[in-house]
């Protein structure tokens, strides 16, 4: 990985998904990425989704982005619902098309015969190998991006449909590229718990109860072995 | 670390004993209080999980005159996101209706439950039961004694861990394995990422020496476990 680069992002980072607001979908899920230099691996589940439809999946990142899940205040249409486009102050545009196959690039941000369907409303998806620039894993690894799943059944129809018409492609219903789940790739926690205080700690490890029970006897026997043994563990 | 901390402690007793009259105090040190349960790990500290697959495995070839089934990434039991109530460990005998929520701080780093006696859950990380790790960490003791977790570094293998959300439903998880890390060199890809694409929980808490300088155990200790139902 880089070899002649000194680049190097790595990361785990985790979104909980959850509904986008206005869109009435009600479903959850987690989204993970292991993120190795420019390579990231992403897995993901979620359920509570329209079934067997496409659903178009992105992370999205912009650097005058937000970066975070669009509000209800995101409507400046007022018409009642997010579209992809309303959403973009929040999250920016598409940096990784989650497709299941060939190309991830934000040109295949609408290729609907590429993306997961999820049967039973439930969408599983792994795929690992994905390139992105240096900018991007950096963005992610920094936990600024956000992963996004589209597709939404206003009407309860169980299928894209409607008037209204998508945002982004005329041909396609709005209910195709609206914005259902979406969250926040959060970076891993820095470092260890700090779940102790000491109070049943063994008092072999208590320098302080040790000497002071015996410091008369350990005068007498000389201190080399606590003084060795206090220097490393200090160390 | 420990162990040259016993080592020192056999000094003592032998040098108790060789001055002789030491007969109460070195029976007192046998019989000392030794701390925390520490896991009983092998000499690797490498817990045996799997790594992340590069790959989703191939398909099974379907039965002849079957429909191909169509090609869905298998990530086992899952469950939708609920926030955890209560957590079950029958093995050793931890019962908690208090869970407390937890978020990293704005340096970065995940702080333990304010309460020594309730363990907190990460809202960061996946609800319990949902793809991914579930983080529930605990405090070994506290200044007067044990905590919540006291004996997390009693379980094995196969003890079973049930954690009741908010939505009613119980995950049920089986520990895989049990391990201590030093703090400085805490996995957290392990911890936290995504290693075996499934439902996965950890339970934190302290242990190893305790270190009075800093205030501070030198170790974690990490159960690793995945869902069953």
């Amino acid at each position: 990985m880089g070899m002649s680069s000194a680049f190097a992002a790595d990361g785990d980072l985790n979104a909980n998904l959850a509904p986008v607001a206005l869109n009435g979908v009600e479903g959850s899920g987690t989204a993970m990425v292991k993120v190795q230099g420019t390579m990231i691996t992403v897995t993901m589940a979620a359920s509570g989704l329209l079934a067997d439809s496409p659903l178009a999946a992105h992370i999205h990142f912009g650097a005058e982005a937000r970066n975070e899940c669009p509000i209800a205040a995101d409507d400046l249409s007022a018409d009642g619902t997010l579209n992809t486009t309303e959403g973009g102050p929040a999250y920016g545009p598409i940096v990784v098309s989650l497709t299941k196959t060939g190309d991830t690039s934000p040109a295949s941000g609408l290729a609907v015969e590429r993306f997961d369907t999820a049967p039973g409303g439930n969408l599983s998806y792994e795929r690992g190998s994905i390139q992105v620039s240096e900018e991007e894993a950096q963005a992610i690894a920094d936990g600024k991006s956000a992963v996004v799943i589209h597709g939404v059944d206003h009407n309860d129809s169980g299928a894209y449909d409607g008037d209204v018409m998508s945002d982004l492609d005329p041909a396609l219903p709005a209910e195709a590229t609206d914005p259902a789940l979406c969250g926040v790739l959060s970076a891993a926690p820095v470092g260890s718990m700090a779940t102790g205080a000491g109070g049943a700690a063994s008092t072999g490890t208590d320098s302080g109860v040790l000497l002071a029970g015996t410091g008369l006897l350990l005068a007498a026997a000389g201190t080399g072995a606590f003084a060795a043994r206090r220097a490393s563990s200090k160390a | 670390m420990q162990r040259v901390g016993r080592r020192g402690i056999f000094a003592a007793a032998a040098a108790v004993l060789a001055l002789g009259g030491g007969l109460t105090l070195a029976a007192g040190l046998g019989s000392n209080d030794d701390g925390p349960p520490q896991p009983n790990q092998g000499p690797t500290a490498v817990p045996d999980i799997d790594p992340a697959p590069d790959s989703v495995a191939a398909p099974v070839a379907p039965a002849p005159g079957q429909a191909p089934a169509a090609e869905v990434t298998d990530l086992g039991p899952l469950l939708a996101a609920s926030a955890p109530v209560a957590i079950d460990i029958p093995s050793i005998e931890v019962h908690s209706t208090g869970l407390v929520p937890l978020s990293v701080g704005a340096d970065g780093v995940l702080p333990a439950p304010a309460d020594y006696q309730a363990p907190g859950w990460y809202t960061g990380g996946p609800t319990p039961g949902q793809l991914g790790p579930a983080i529930i960490a605990g405090h070994v003791d506290g200044p007067a004694g044990p905590a919540i977790f006291y004996r997390l570094g009693e379980l094995v293998a196969g003890d079973e861990v049930a954690v009741t959300r908010q939505d009613g439903t119980v995950a049920r998880f089986t520990i895989d394995s049990v391990r201590s890390y030093a703090k400085a060199e805490f996995p957290t890809s392990l911890v936290y990422g995504n290693t075996t694409n499934r439902a996965e929980l950890r339970l934190i808490t302290c242990g190893g020496a305790f270190d009075r300088a800093t205030g501070h155990y030198v170790d974690n200790i990490i159960a690793f476990g995945h869902l069953i139902a």
